[in-house]
């Protein structure tokens, strides 16, 4: 009964909130839209049993990409609701030229095919939530997986990180005069 | 078996919605028994008694986010250190211990550098050695 | 493996006789139906508790305050002042909530309620007893981590709905603080983990004991370090003074609730004081043993979980007398200094810690230091469970 719930309030989450992402003209309502859908997705992890995936999504994305991104929104001086046109959606209706949309039209198209005949097939075929999970500890999983097979990429995400640590320190260090 | 699988997450959503609904309510409550006799200067921004003067939604200093960046790059290292970590014991006493260590300390080692790094650059000073531009100093 | 409290009262035949008259009496199968009804009724619980809780702690700080100081305290509503939060939650409720005309109402209005949730979800975890503990997730330190830093965004966003400038700068400050301090927070929270082998509430305590040798905190030098490092992290995270910038009362007015009155701001008050109960009873779970008892007295029926309660309630409070003591006895940082407290002391000291124990845990094979010293204690401190 509760994945049921659990997986209608959170579809419902993300769903809404990336429907208010792209509705809101405000930017800062569009971060908290944006968190509402991230939170959903969690909550989609969830259901699916992948409960230490679901709180690194709380954990990197609510509690970090978000709180960044609203620092990088105060980077501009916040969302002046006057001042909306700022990024072109009130000055060009239309928002576009005859390439994008023929673009858009065609990514459109593609996507559509993609999940009407080939992804929704599947997802009918496919076994109910709470059937196929065996729920062992899934950290330990991944930790044995993370220490043993997969030590490589383990090590190298640190060496990933550090680039991105060194990169972000030096584009935002002030220049010298 | 008294729970199925996902029961157990059963009391995050209700503490939620907990949170939600007592604010929620408690507002409409209030708004129900409270006055509700709004004049301009009450519903002025304060600024020390002084009428406001613009919008607060004002530029913001870099150096938030680039603590908001260095704040991710840790958070990602710990979501990648909790696994590792919490096996650890366990590998340990199968005999394995040194080399869920060395991996360990190697993966720490090259955060350490970066934040080595940043701290010999001067990135984690919140007050900066030296100033940017000089029109800051001007004005 | 993810114990609930459904689970622990289970075990119990009322229960499962209960189960089987409310199946018969509605016809369907009325099992998750029970389960939905005692998760209910034990988070309404708790979260009444909490919120009793939360309103004693500002009495209580009042009072400390006013001992610090010589003065006398709240002594007028009931006897000694007793129920002076009750009077203070009938005035909220009162009050006009005002919102500022150049305000984001919607933003506005949502703070408070990320604010609560935040807190609130983050007391699924928190270990109140072997049984009573809402929801033993398997991910649950990492869980509550990552739960509760919306309260950091429900700050942020209360900061800057208001449209003012101290609220403003209040919430990019309380936004900054927060991030900053939950490195170190988390990475001494680690150190436990590579300790206990686990990341469930349950494990990280059961593997110490009732006695203090066998807490976390006197393992061994790195965690005792690693202790105050987290409990002056978990400070910095709840907003509380030396490390209340965000509010500071002498720069900022008010911080980022200067521009809430009314019902909006006792929200934001109480998911402070339950924050403070939270990182407090995190800190007692993971370096000062939870809710063991010593000798486990009282056994597994329903008077030791009533110990262990007590056991944990006790210690939990006690560190939420230190917070308040603190509050009162230390001057505040300047922004600089906290950042560098954080930056360049905090989490290399928590890093070196964590790589500390972990060699001590390959060098010892997890003995305490205690029992390395005293080879006849480690008798005594294995059966203090």
């Amino acid at each position: 009964m509760f994945g049921n719930i659990l997986f209608l309030v959170s579809a419902l989450f993300s769903v809404l909130g990336a429907v208010g992402v792209v509705a809101t003209k405000n930017i800062m309502h569009a971060c908290v839209y944006l968190l509402m859908s991230l939170i959903g997705v969690a909550g989609l992890y969830l259901t699916l049993g992948a409960d230490f995936v679901a709180a690194t999504q709380l954990v990197v994305y609510v509690g970090g990409v978000v709180i960044l991104m609203v620092f990088a929104v105060m980077l501009t001086g916040g969302a002046d609701s006057q001042k909306s046109n700022r990024f072109g959606i009130k000055k060009t209706p239309m928002m576009g030229s005859i390439g994008t949309y023929i673009a858009g039209g065609i990514s459109a198209i593609l996507a559509s095919y993609i999940v009407i005949f080939r992804l929704l097939p599947k997802v009918f075929e496919a076994q109910p939530v709470n059937s196929t999970m065996a729920f062992d500890k899934t950290v330990e999983k991944i930790g044995m997986l993370l220490v043993s097979d997969h030590v490589l990429a383990f090590e190298i995400s640190s060496v990933l990180l550090l680039g991105a640590l060194v990169g972000a320190a030096v584009i935002a260090r002030p220049k010298r005069n | 078996m008294a729970l199925e699988k996902l029961d157990v997450y059963w009391p995050i959503l209700i503490l939620m919605a907990f949170g939600v609904l007592a604010v929620v309510g408690a507002l409409v409550v209030s708004k129900i028994i409270s006055p509700q006799k709004p004049t301009e200067l009450k519903r002025q921004a304060y600024e020390c008694g002084e009428d406001p003067v613009g919008d607060a939604w004002a530029l913001f200093n870099m150096r938030f986010y680039v603590i908001g960046l260095i704040f991710i790059i840790f958070d990602v290292e710990s979501a990648l250190m909790f696994p590792v970590v919490s096996v650890f014991k366990k590998m340990n006493e199968i005999g394995r211990g040194g080399l869920v260590l060395v991996e360990i300390v190697i993966f720490l080692f090259v955060l350490i550098a970066g934040v080595a790094y940043c701290w010999r650059k001067g990135d984690l000073d919140w007050v900066r050695s030296f100033q940017t531009p000089d029109k800051e100093k001007e004005s | 493996m993810n114990e609930t409290i459904v689970t622990y009262f289970a075990k119990f035949e009322w229960y499962k006789s209960l189960v089987k008259a409310l199946t018969e009496m509605l016809g369907f199968n009325a099992e998750p139906l029970m389960v939905f009804l005692f998760f209910f009724l034990a988070a309404f619980i708790v979260v009444n508790v909490m919120a009793v809780t939360a309103g004693l702690a500002t009495y209580a700080e009042r009072k400390i305050s006013a001992d610090l100081q010589l003065r006398m305290g709240p002594n007028r509503v009931g006897p000694y002042g007793l129920i002076q939060f009750l009077a203070d939650g009938v005035k909220f409720i009162m009050k006009e909530g005002i919102i500022p005309k150049s305000a984001d109402k919607f933003l506005f209005t949502l703070a408070p309620i990320l604010c609560l949730a935040g807190v609130l979800g983050s007391l699924t975890v928190v270990p109140y007893s072997s049984g009573f503990i809402l929801s033993d997730l398997d991910i649950g330190l990492f869980f509550l981590i990552g739960i509760s830093s919306l309260v950091g965004l429900g700050i942020f966003l209360g900061g800057y709905a208001s449209n003012s400038k101290w609220a403003m700068l209040g919430g990019m400050r309380a936004a900054a603080q927060i991030i900053s301090y939950e490195i170190p927070v988390v990475i001494s929270g680690l150190s436990c983990v590579l300790l206990a082998g686990g990341l469930s509430f349950t494990t990280l305590i059961e593997a110490q004991t009732g006695f203090p040798q066998g807490w976390f905190v006197f393992h061994n030098p790195f965690t005792f370090i690693g202790f105050f490092v987290f409990f002056i992290g978990g400070l910095a995270e709840t907003n509380r003074a030396p490390f209340d910038l965000p509010e500071a009362e002498s720069e900022l007015v008010s911080g980022y609730h200067t521009e809430y009155s009314g019902m909006r701001f006792a929200f934001f008050a109480l998911a402070e004081y339950i924050e403070v109960f939270v990182v407090s009873g995190v800190a007692v779970a993971l370096f000062l043993g939870g809710y063991n008892v010593p000798f486990g007295l009282g056994g597994d029926g329903i008077l030791g979980q009533f110990l262990q309660l007590g056991a944990f309630f006790s210690k939990t409070l006690a560190l939420y007398y230190v917070v308040i003591w603190f509050r009162w006895t230390l001057p505040r940082l300047r922004v600089d200094h906290l950042m560098t407290l954080c930056w360049k002391y905090l989490t290399p000291i928590a890093i070196f810690n964590l790589i500390g124990t972990g060699f001590w845990l390959y060098g010892f094979e997890g003995k305490s230091l205690f029992e390395l010293l005293f080879k006849s204690g480690a008798a005594a401190a294995g059966g203090g469970h």
